[in-house]
């Protein structure tokens, strides 16, 4: 089969000036090869059409989320969606491109990363009181076993892809990464202070704000299921010991 | 002078880190548990510090592991010297060997996720270069954490400082050096979200910018690694180290740059050029793809340039082909399968069915910023600059030399930024209670004069044609010929950026000005790394002459390079430290100057 070579999309970009406070949709006709990214779409039309269209990125391979947008209203990380990708998934060659809504949009597609990542900080996204190893100078034994239980939310980039898909996110819920992050220390041994952290979790802000709609799990793009995670905190599973 | 260009604040500190990746928060969080009520502040460019370059290591850290029976220390460094192509630093290597597993432990204890083995140890890879027995065979000597080391040291050495109080300035950049007779007093910093300039005083100010990877076309960097630590020494008028020593990894991907992992040629992957040819045969009869890494790139960058390579006509890059589609299914989905995602991913393509698109990619600068064995940053005549330190990619003190061995990256950030912090506490005790006054002159100047320019150009192409020249002429390959018209074309292209305006003069988020102060970072970073690139009439490590083949021991010092103004350099030398010969203890013959061969 064929592959058609190139396309002729139309990008429909939410602007938005902070000298002027307007905001506005933008459209931009960009024809561009099969395998191009979102983020390489932004670059062109910087260096062709319009250099002041301001966008995020960072490692652009998947392992910072810097470039989270939203790509007809589905949040994704621009580094990851190849334009045949795009093309099939959408079934168009015409997308609209906004912010996450996590935080206020400091110009165009650039969001204040950093006002999202206070709920995160309120987590406490590192151990409070670390038991120390058995034997001194030594690891603190890890099974393999025990790892799996958690490791794969270990994966999380902080995206906040789940948190613009959340259905709950955007009041009081402090959104399902920071409750990824909270869950890895509850379920690590090597952290003692659960109680701090299961306070944390079940709060007005924890995860019985959460509606179970999946939507993190979903959306995410390391694929590392969210919800489950959640599922398993409400439960009250975190804490057992295997 | 531009009218809106005025401090806006000024904010006094302890301890000020400028570029928040694993070095700098390593430093951060060492002088923080020691002394908790110090005021520490660290900038980043990204918009958040787990956004650092830091996060994107994939393979390990490696450190000798003191339970091992079959391991030791000194394996570790002569593996590191080798490496080097006998031009690293001997006291750093044994100092950064030594203090390796005790790092480790710092990590493991503070939450890091390590990789366990059944017994819950932590589990241990090979690398290729690290050897037991002075390369009798391969060691398992590196930690990881799955495939993302780096995120782990990130994320760990990130929340150990949120943990113990750091003030971040996300998205804003370092624009001047601050300095009082010599002492560095803090910098200048351009908040972007706000538009705004300000000052920050601080009694120690550590330099951990990170690499310079945009330099080149095809990079595994990633996009804000545009070499401002090095741009910002040499406005302040101190040498930069060794900047023509750039690694490239062969097998980059198309697109992205990152790195298809060396293991796709162990478990039989064939390069083949564009007449499908197997064309390692002809460069290495014996060893074919599993050739060195050295010698595949310029077999590799030899094909492109005969015209036998392949234009990707959506990314506009020649590359040569990888071949897996006879490897077994097996092979495939066990042995190669994050390697195998990458391809589908980003190229839309399977392995299995197709050919997979590779070229060499720039990956590491091991050239930087000259410090001692404590991380503080010298003149070109070794003397210590008071208040200022250096530690990460962006800092040579040198550990790597001219070739940086895997693994040894991420070591070299936790323990050189370790030793930065010890030194930092010992400094912060000494200084004085005033601060004394300082003020800066260079950064409206410069922004000055990108708000004034009104010629027509676009600075997003101005880059492009800059990484372009840079990867035709001093990548792979480098002759004389190629890197004088290099520097021609430099100064053609500063020529150009300086004349060109800007489409917003808003200052508030303005990517375009951000990019403008970035493409004039990558200008003189280029110009340091040809320069002394030219002077350098060998091939050593990555460093690769067409016209001198052959290492001399004539070059068997580290080049210093200064350029205050753009283009006019200065260069001298520093002496390679070679201690564990000098000292003629056990194995110091191993220490000598020594073939580089495998």
């Amino acid at each position: 089969m064929n592959k058609q070579q190139s396309y002729n999309l139309t990008l429909k970009i939410r602007r938005f000036d902070p000298d002027s406070k307007r905001s506005w949709i933008q459209d931009y006709h960009v024809e561009a090869g099969r395998i191009l990214r979102f983020v390489d779409l932004f670059r062109k039309i910087n260096d062709e059409q319009d250099p002041n269209l301001a966008w995020s990125s960072s490692c652009e391979h998947g392992q910072c989320g810097s470039c989270s947008v939203k790509v007809n209203g589905k949040p994704l990380l621009a580094c990851e969606l190849l334009v045949e990708n795009a093309v099939q998934y959408f079934k168009t060659i015409t997308f609209q491109i906004e912010p996450l809504n996590v935080a206020p949009v400091v110009r165009d597609l650039v969001v204040d990363i950093s006002t999202a990542y206070e709920r995160i900080d309120q987590i406490k996204p590192y151990i409070i009181h670390p038991a120390p190893p058995p034997t001194e100078n030594n690891e603190y034994p890890i099974t393999p076993h025990e790892l799996e239980r958690y490791v794969n939310a270990t994966r999380c980039i902080n995206c906040f892809c789940c948190s613009s898909a959340c259905i709950s996110s955007h009041k009081t819920f402090l959104g399902p990464n920071a409750m990824l992050a909270t869950i890895i220390r509850v379920m690590d041994p090597r952290e003692q202070e659960k109680d701090q952290r299961l306070k944390i979790l079940y709060s007005e802000n924890g995860i019985y704000r959460c509606h179970s709609s999946r939507a993190c799990s979903f959306v995410c793009p390391k694929e590392i299921d969210v919800a489950h995670f959640i599922a398993v905190a409400k439960e009250g599973r975190i804490t057992e010991q295997e | 002078m531009n009218k809106a260009l005025q401090i806006r604040s000024t904010i006094h500190c302890d301890l000020l880190i400028i570029g928040a990746g694993g070095a700098g928060f390593r430093c951060a969080a060492e002088v923080l548990e020691k002394k908790p009520k110090t005021r520490v502040i660290a900038l980043t460019k990204g918009s958040h510090p787990q956004k650092s370059h830091t996060s994107t290591a994939q393979g390990g850290l490696a450190a000798v592991d003191p339970r091992d029976p079959a391991d030791d220390n000194i394996f570790h460094m002569f593996d590191t010297w080798k490496g080097s192509d006998c031009s690293a630093d001997q006291n750093v290597v044994r100092k950064i060997c030594g203090a390796a597993w005790e790092q480790i432990l710092w990590l493991e204890n503070r939450g890091m996720h390590f990789s366990r083995d059944p017994d819950g140890r932590l589990s241990k890879r090979t690398f290729g270069g690290h050897t037991l027995n002075f390369g009798e065979s391969s060691a398992y000597r590196a930690v990881f954490e799955a495939d993302r080391t780096g995120k782990g040291i990130m994320d760990t050495c990130w929340g150990e400082t949120l943990k113990r109080g750091i003030s971040f300035i996300n998205q804003c950049l370092a624009t001047e050096l601050l300095f009082k007779e010599n002492q560095c007093l803090g910098c200048i910093v351009f908040r972007q979200h706000e538009g705004e300039f300000i000052r920050i005083l601080s009694k120690a100010t550590v330099l951990s910018t990170g690499g310079s990877g945009q330099v080149f076309k095809i990079t595994t960097n990633c996009r804000q690694n545009t070499g401002d630590g090095l741009a910002l020494i040499l406005q302040s008028g101190l040498p930069v180290m060794d900047p023509e020593a750039v690694q490239f990894h062969p097998t980059g991907i198309v697109g992205p740059g990152i790195l298809a992992s060396e293991t796709l040629r162990s478990v039989g992957g064939i390069l083949r050029n564009r007449k499908l040819e197997p064309f390692m045969e002809q460069y290495a009869p014996k060893m074919k793809d599993l050739a060195p890494r050295d010698l595949v790139a310029r077999a590799m960058a030899s094909e492109i340039r005969e015209g036998r390579g392949i234009v990707n006509p959506d990314h506009n890059v020649e590359h040569v082909w990888i071949d897996l589609r006879h490897l077994p299914d097996a092979v495939h989905e066990k042995q190669i399968p994050e390697v195998t995602g990458f391809f589908k991913k980003y190229l839309n393509l399977n392995p299995k069915e197709k050919l997979c698109p590779v070229h060499p990619s720039n990956h590491y600068h091991m050239g930087g910023i000259p410090t001692n064995e404590f991380g503080e940053v010298q003149t070109s005549s070794q003397e210590i600059i008071p208040g200022l330190f250096a530690a990460g990619e962006c800092a040579a003190a040198s550990f790597h030399g001219f070739n940086r061995l895997g693994t040894n990256s991420i070591l070299e950030l936790i323990t050189m930024g370790k030793f930065a912090g010890e030194k930092a506490l010992t400094f912060l005790e000494k200084f004085p209670d005033q601060f004394p006054e300082v003020e800066g002159n260079l950064s409206f100047l410069r922004f000055s004069n990108y708000m004034e320019a009104s010629g027509k150009d676009n600075i997003g192409q101005i880059r492009d044609a800059l990484r372009t020249l840079m990867t035709e002429n001093m990548s792979i390959f480098r002759n004389e010929g190629g890197m004088l018209k290099t520097i021609e074309s430099l100064k053609e292209l500063k020529h150009r950026a300086d004349k060109t305006a800007l489409s917003s003069k808003s200052l508030r988020m303005n990517q375009e000005l951000v990019q403008h102060w970035e493409l004039d970072n990558l200008l003189t970073v280029s110009m340091a790394i040809t320069q002394a690139a030219l002077n350098r009439k060998e091939s050593r490590g990555a460093h690769f002459r067409e016209d001198f083949p052959e290492r001399s021991d004539n070059f068997n010092y580290h080049s210093l390079i200064s350029m205050e103004q753009f283009g006019k350099v200065e260069l001298e030398r520093r002496e390679v430290d070679m201690r564990l010969f000098e000292e003629k203890g056990q194995h110091a013959d191993k220490f000598g100057l020594i073939e580089r061969k495998y």
